[in-house]
């Protein structure tokens, strides 16, 4: 089971995000759990998670959240513009786990 | 244009954001902010209840509804204010206390140790008690900025004294619970020994307690806050650092959340005692009158995508409906996208700096009412109007007047850009068929 974290402002848009992910997931029959956060709970979560997605709205949190999530040695990354306009989950879940799965490598 | 719009994206980018992304991930910048949000719901309930004590009707109106509600205002108006007066009407209570909470958090101390601490800072300096009893008068909006200003000077003061060893040296014997109960004995007595001073040395100099004091110094600003020159730099500020792909309302709002809260507490204040309501600047003035639909005020440019010629922007569209509706419109700024694309730049910045000011037109002129309480910023935009001007049915009017005029400003950038779209699909179709037919 992947667990994947996903955190913008005050975890709204990325939430619409998660349902088009759980669909496609659910689709492609991959194990997946999934949940959208403010980012000012990114810190208190991030430890329950394999890896997390930023909003694009939130890229100037990114180096700060991949300090937090260095220690722990999860990756932390923001999500492709365009993908997240168009909420593309198949995009973004496929991203999420080879994000995941570089980190093993 | 070329040059021109780069270099002004070059500064968005390059100089503007950096400054804000940098403000906005500031230990204190970000507890304040934090503090503010955990605060919220006390604050929109209980702005909520007030409304139950002012019925949105008159004196003489002789609806049945209208006569009950008011002959049940006039006399359990204290049991009816009840609600709000222990909620927002103390509000820099909560927040003196969440602020420290955020605060230490970021230390990595004691949340709710740090929260006391602060509690009692806030509670000395602002309702000494006097005949049995404490003097709420300074715990509203009154208190903001005084609020602030304790809870960090408590948890640094906290983080300096810990940081330093400074404490109760006790046995490794003692339980770590034990050990606890000692740790906060220092700077609860180093609190009393420069804070308490201070508020008195004010009061007996000045006659007035801290808040007030604040108050004094800060009354320029919060008044240079409530002004039309102040609320355009604002929405400007905010635009600018979407269109270079930043979260700006959340930046933007996160600074004035203290000027919104206080002038609330003014209106409030007035509403209750039934004098003339000043303060226009307010959350909900910027949620559901400047920015109709969210950021860049994309209500009228999202009906503008549903029936547009170019499959891209319709179906932007038929995604970022239901979300806009709610004020959340990510698909549109990330989808069509507004992020840097120089064309939908301008009636991205203009529409919600055109709205806020016939906003701040109509109610200057009493055209709709002041704004005397909160709604969640997710409320769609008629019912939060209505429901934060204390259910006046014109806001939902002028509501729907700035979702026109922001579709007519669009319009004309939109049609380019769908223009755009098309040829561009058409150009590449036609490259396709190109290929297919030279194989």
């Amino acid at each position: 089971m992947k667990k994947i974290l996903l955190c913008c402002a005050g975890g709204m848009s990325t939430s619409m995000l998660v349902q088009k992910m759980e669909k496609e997931a659910k689709e492609q029959g991959i194990a997946v759990e999934m949940l959208a956060v403010g980012f000012d709970d990114f810190a208190s979560q991030i430890d329950a998670w394999d890896c997390c997605l930023l909003g694009p709205q939130i890229k100037y949190k990114l180096a700060e959240f991949q300090a937090i999530a260095a220690e722990k040695h999860k990756p932390v990354a923001v999500i492709n513009t365009m993908d997240y306009g168009m909420m593309n989950g198949k995009k973004v879940l496929n991203d999420a786990l080879a994000l995941i799965n570089s980190r093993g490598e | 244009m070329g040059t021109l719009s780069e270099s002004l994206f070059g500064i968005i980018e390059n100089r503007i954001s950096p400054v804000a992304a940098r403000l906005s991930t500031q230990r204190h910048v970000t507890a304040i902010k934090d503090g503010f949000i955990s605060s919220m719901p006390f604050l929109i309930v209980g702005s909520f209840m007030l409304l139950f004590a002012h019925p949105p009707f008159s004196a003489d109106s002789q609806w049945a509804i209208a006569k009950w509600w008011l002959g049940m205002v006039a006399s359990y108006s204290e049991q009816i204010m009840t609600p709000y007066n222990m909620t927002m009407g103390i509000m820099a209570v909560y927040i003196a206390a969440a602020i420290a909470y955020n605060l230490a958090l970021s230390y990595k101390m004691n949340g709710f140790m740090a929260a006391c601490l602060s509690l009692m800072s806030f509670l000395i300096v602002a309702a000494p008690q006097t005949n049995g009893s404490l003097p709420v008068g300074s715990l509203g909006g009154e208190g903001i900025f005084t609020a602030i200003l304790v809870a960090l000077y408590s948890t640094e003061l906290m983080h300096f004294l810990q940081k330093h060893n400074i404490g109760i040296k006790l046995p490794e014997q003692v339980p770590p619970k034990i050990r606890q109960s000692f740790d906060l004995l220092i700077p609860i007595l180093a609190i009393l020994l420069t804070l308490f001073p201070l508020s008195l040395l004010i009061q007996h100099h000045f006659g007035m307690l801290l808040p007030q004091a604040i108050m004094a110094i800060f009354a320029p600003v919060i008044s240079a806050s409530d002004s039309l020159p102040a609320v355009l730099i604002a929405v400007l500020l905010c635009h600018l650092l979407w269109f270079a792909g930043i979260h700006g309302a959340v930046i933007v709002g996160g600074i004035l959340q203290a000027f919104w809260l206080t002038n609330l507490g003014i209106n409030q204040q007035a509403l209750n005692a039934g004098a003339p309501i000043t303060q226009i600047f307010i959350e909900p003035f910027w949620q559901f009158f400047i920015v109709v639909g969210g950021s860049g005020s994309t209500m009228g440019l999202v009906f503008l995508y549903l029936r547009s010629r170019a499959p891209h922007l319709r179906s932007i569209g038929k995604l970022g409906l239901v979300p806009s509706m709610f004020n959340i419109n990510e698909p549109i700024i990330f989808g069509s996208p507004v992020v840097m694309n120089p064309l939908l730049f301008i009636p991205f910045i203009t529409a919600p700096m055109v709205n806020a000011i016939i906003a701040w037109v109509a109610t200057r002129t009493s055209l709709v009412n002041h704004i005397v309480s909160l709604a969640p910023w997710t409320t769609p935009g008629p019912i939060g109007a209505a429901w934060s001007t204390g259910w006046d049915y014109r806001a939902i009017i002028l509501v729907a007047v700035l979702i026109g005029v922001s579709t007519l400003i669009y319009y004309p950038f939109f049609k380019i850009y769908e223009r755009q779209l098309l040829a561009q699909a058409e150009a590449e179709e036609k490259q396709t068929l190109q290929t297919a037919e030279s194989h």
